[in-house]
């Protein structure tokens, strides 16, 4: 199946993407309104992955998460790095992994 | 516990749980196997996520980047202007494959990099700075949209595990161990039962060789 590309996310990231031929763009300016406009991307059906920032993420907070839980499998839903490249300390993937696995999984970095 | 007052000390029930301890014991081994190739699965993509995303962070960096001169240099509401005008035509393949009961998503991507002509936003009226930056994006773009299908089939392995996890230990330490207490309880309670028996035939024997 095919399926299109949505980025969220501040001004310059959204309009790299758009240079890059992503065809839906929000840029987020307050929680209520990106909030709405993930729900538009997630249920729109010809979206098959979501691109949004961290930043942004963090913006909306835990709703996101209940959100992107509750969806099936499509969508994707994918956090970047921002313009400034910021990216979280704390790893969700890392944090399931470690409860899951009971673990601390590091991977080495090889040749960084 | 609870089970030692339900169960009724008889053959048929004896028969019924051994059945029942059989089927938990090997359904605790093949969860324990599934386990196992999960956690391999999961190791794997977690190697490929480390390395994919590595990559896609730099490449990332290096679109924010040229993006910035570009928005420098030309000015960030003409940048802004460009981006719009571009030809937003992009599509990705995603297809559903199964790993041991577990939808993870394939994704393909064709024909992202294109040349500056076929992007869409007027030549005369913007630089080849802008030309490096919408390259650098598409390519940052490729990646992301790889690492995107690692992530999400990491996150489904991650969470089947937890699950199956779940599964083995409940098996492991309460459903087998209740099991086997209530096998062992009714078979000393049929020992016992036999040996009153024993003793009632042994009684009964004397008193009437005592008649007799």
């Amino acid at each position: 199946m095919s399926y299109k590309i949505a980025v969220i996310g501040d001004l310059e990231t959204v309009a790299g993407f758009n240079l890059a031929g992503v065809q839906f763009t929000h840029v987020h300016t307050n929680k209520e309104k990106t909030l709405a406009k993930l729900e538009e991307f997630l249920t729109h059906g010809e979206i098959g992955l979501i691109l949004i920032t961290h930043r942004a993420v963090e913006d909306i907070g835990p709703e996101f998460h209940r959100r992107v839980q509750e969806k099936g499998l499509l969508p994707l839903v994918l956090k970047i790095p921002d313009r400034t490249g910021y990216i979280p300390e704390r790893d969700e993937l890392q944090e399931l992994i470690r409860r899951t696995v009971g673990v601390e999984i590091q991977m080495k970095t090889e040749g960084k | 516990m609870a089970a030692r007052v339900t169960i009724s000390p008889n053959r048929m029930e004896l028969m019924k749980v051994k059945n029942r301890l059989a089927l938990a014991e090997k359904g605790y081994d093949l969860l324990k196997e599934k386990m196992d190739a999960l956690v391999m699965e999961l190791l794997n993509t977690l190697k490929a996520i480390q390395k994919s995303k590595a990559e896609a962070t730099a490449q990332l960096k290096r679109g924010y980047e040229a993006l910035s001169i570009c928005m420098a240099a030309l000015g960030t509401f003409e940048t802004v202007q460009a981006a719009a005008e571009t030809k937003k035509e992009l599509n990705i393949d995603i297809s559903v494959r199964n790993i041991m009961g577990i939808e993870v998503p394939t994704v393909q991507v064709g024909g992202i990099e294109r040349n500056a002509l076929a992007r869409g936003y007027s030549l005369h009226m913007t630089s080849s700075l802008l030309d490096t930056a919408a390259r650098e994006m598409e390519l940052a773009t490729k990646v992301l949209i790889e690492l995107a299908e690692l992530e999400i089939t990491a996150f489904a392995l991650a969470q089947e595990l937890e699950k199956t996890k779940r599964r083995v230990n409940a098996l492991e330490y309460i459903l087998i161990p209740r099991l086997r207490e209530s096998v062992k309880f009714i078979m000393m309670r049929l020992d016992e039962m036999e040996r009153e028996n024993f003793t009632r035939l042994k009684r009964i024997k004397a008193i009437l060789e005592k008649r007799g």
